[in-house]
């Protein structure tokens, strides 16, 4: 078991967040890989994420925000990137209530970034 | 609230702008769009991006404008400042720049001959320059194109010699617009929709809020301030000759879901670090004839700003570009802030591309001759009478 304020080179996530480490996946860089990732997932899994996620966001956030954004140890820009996934991830959960956009354009024709 | 409820309150205050059906032939007709190109889009003042996008010297990009048959090539010379030129090399006509965006280090060369411009256009370096015959470098650089900045906007304007300056031409928009933290803007994200819609129709779907509780009844049910029915109700309309703004009110009744509500905490904490001209309000549209549009959205600390560019390619086919644009972000906070903000407006994006497209059909089919407009939708009567103004009434209507 590491301890803690000792650098993991294994450990996914920062020390406080490692047991979202199941999750790690969603640590996508891109808006674009994010949403394929919505898209492509079933909504059993992508409200599992987001229970996993919900009430961890604001301590997330508070522990994201001692890094400048242009220099986050790379365990921390996943969990920012695993952020941004929920982001994305609950325009499924919250609004359409499965994966895809209801009524959606074309995604051959729809350049995201 | 500042937004009045009562019912056909623009047409008493714009009784010019009638109230009868409008023609749907011009969304329809190749020989409409064919006038179009040359009575609005050869002549007219038209944005191609902004200036955060060439922050250094040397900096360039590229915009096809297809219904110009023009490619044009905006570049930050190494005097600073901001030049557009028919993306075309003097030799035999090639184009010149071939990738979307890049950096001229040195000069831009042609990649048929290798001939080389500086990054003020001028023709520096030609393969073999003494075989050719009267060969003056001087005047043989990159073709001009009228270029003027708004705000950081970057304008240009076709004719070789446009009949009004863009301050002329924006008559009194600029005003309404001074101020504010323009130069803090980067360009967050850009979206690109390539529609098989009249870019009129396009234009139509986004100039007016009647539609929000309907066709985006998943996302923003509830976003704008809405009268007792539900029915949302803008709080100004207001025309620059050509051009048009409408501007709304945020519900304070908006039910925000559980993510939204985190969100919205987390970034009401943070620093005011970036203010736009919002006149008033929480949301302003504005449209820049002919297919321009800037939208303010009010933050709780930082504005930001959304602009659309529908550029035709046929009378049929449309590429709806999207570039949002805000302050350099401080934290993971307002990362996350923004995230939220460009998602929810690209489900927009995402519901209207796909309406844009299903009108166009139901107009193809000619089923129905004309559009018909309510009162909250007196912005799109306004830009139809404006297009009519430079192109004439269509035949066959």
């Amino acid at each position: 078991m590491p301890q803690e304020g000792i650098a993991n080179p294994q450990a996914k996530l920062p020390g406080p967040f490692r047991d979202l480490e199941p999750f790690a996946d969603w640590a996508l860089p891109t808006e674009r890989e994010r949403m394929a990732a919505r898209e492509s997932s079933r909504i059993e899994e992508l409200q599992v994420f987001y229970s996993a996620m919900m009430g961890r966001l604001p301590a997330i956030v508070e522990y994201l925000k001692q890094f400048p954004l242009d220099r986050m140890p790379e365990d921390s820009q996943r969990l920012l990137e695993m952020a941004l996934s929920l982001v994305e991830v609950s325009i499924a959960v919250e609004l359409y209530r499965r994966p895809q956009v209801i009524n959606g354009f074309d995604r051959s024709r729809f350049a995201v970034g | 609230m500042k937004t009045v409820m009562k019912e056909r309150r623009w047409v008493e205050k714009y009784p010019d702008l009638g109230t009868g059906p409008v023609a749907a032939e011009p969304c329809i007709s190749p020989e409409y769009f064919e006038l179009e190109r040359e009575r609005i889009f050869r002549r007219s003042w038209l944005n191609v991006g902004n200036v955060c996008e060439i922050p250094e010297r040397g900096d360039y990009f590229v915009r096809e404008l297809a219904v110009c048959n023009a490619s044009i090539l905006v570049m930050r010379g190494q005097d600073g400042v901001v030049r557009g030129f028919h993306n075309v090399c003097s030799h035999r006509g090639n184009t010149l720049a071939w990738d979307e965006k890049g950096k001229c280090r040195g000069y831009l060369t042609c990649n048929f001959h290798s001939w080389g411009y500086d990054s003020s256009g001028q023709l520096k370096w030609v393969p073999d320059e003494a075989n050719f015959f009267d060969l003056d470098k001087s005047q043989l650089g990159l073709t001009p194109v009228a270029t003027e900045l708004f705000n950081g906007f970057i304008f240009i304007n076709l004719d070789p010699s446009p009949r009004e300056n863009l301050t002329q031409y924006l008559d009194g928009l600029d005003v309404q617009l001074k101020g504010g933290d323009f130069d803090k803007l980067r360009l967050a994200r850009c979206y690109k929709i390539d529609e098989k819609a009249n870019w009129k129709i396009g234009l139509d779907a986004q100039n007016e809020v009647y539609h929000l509780p309907f066709q985006h009844r998943y996302i923003m049910p509830d976003l704008f301030l809405a009268n007792e029915k539900g029915l949302v109700r803008v709080m100004d309309v207001t025309f620059f000759n050509r051009h048009s703004v409408y501007s709304c009110e945020m519900n304070p009744g908006h039910k925000p879901t559980p993510l939204e509500s985190i969100i919205m905490e987390m970034a009401a904490a943070g620093a005011s670090h970036c203010r736009l001209p919002v006149a008033g309000s929480d949301f302003d549209f504005y449209l820049i004839f002919p297919n321009f549009v800037i939208i303010f959205f009010r933050g709780p600390t930082n504005d930001s700003c959304v602009t659309y560019n529908f550029w035709p390619l046929a009378v049929d086919r449309t590429i709806w570009e999207i570039r949002c644009y805000s302050a350099p972000l401080q934290n993971a906070a307002e990362r996350l802030a923004e995230e939220f903000a460009l998602t929810r407006t690209r489900l927009v994006f995402d519901e209207d591309a796909t309406a844009h497209e299903t009108v166009h059909t139901g107009l193809k089919s000619r089923a129905k001759k004309y559009l018909l407009f309510q009162d909250e939708e007196i912005q799109i009567r306004h830009f139809h009478k404006v297009v009519e103004e430079h192109v004439g009434p269509a035949t066959g209507a």
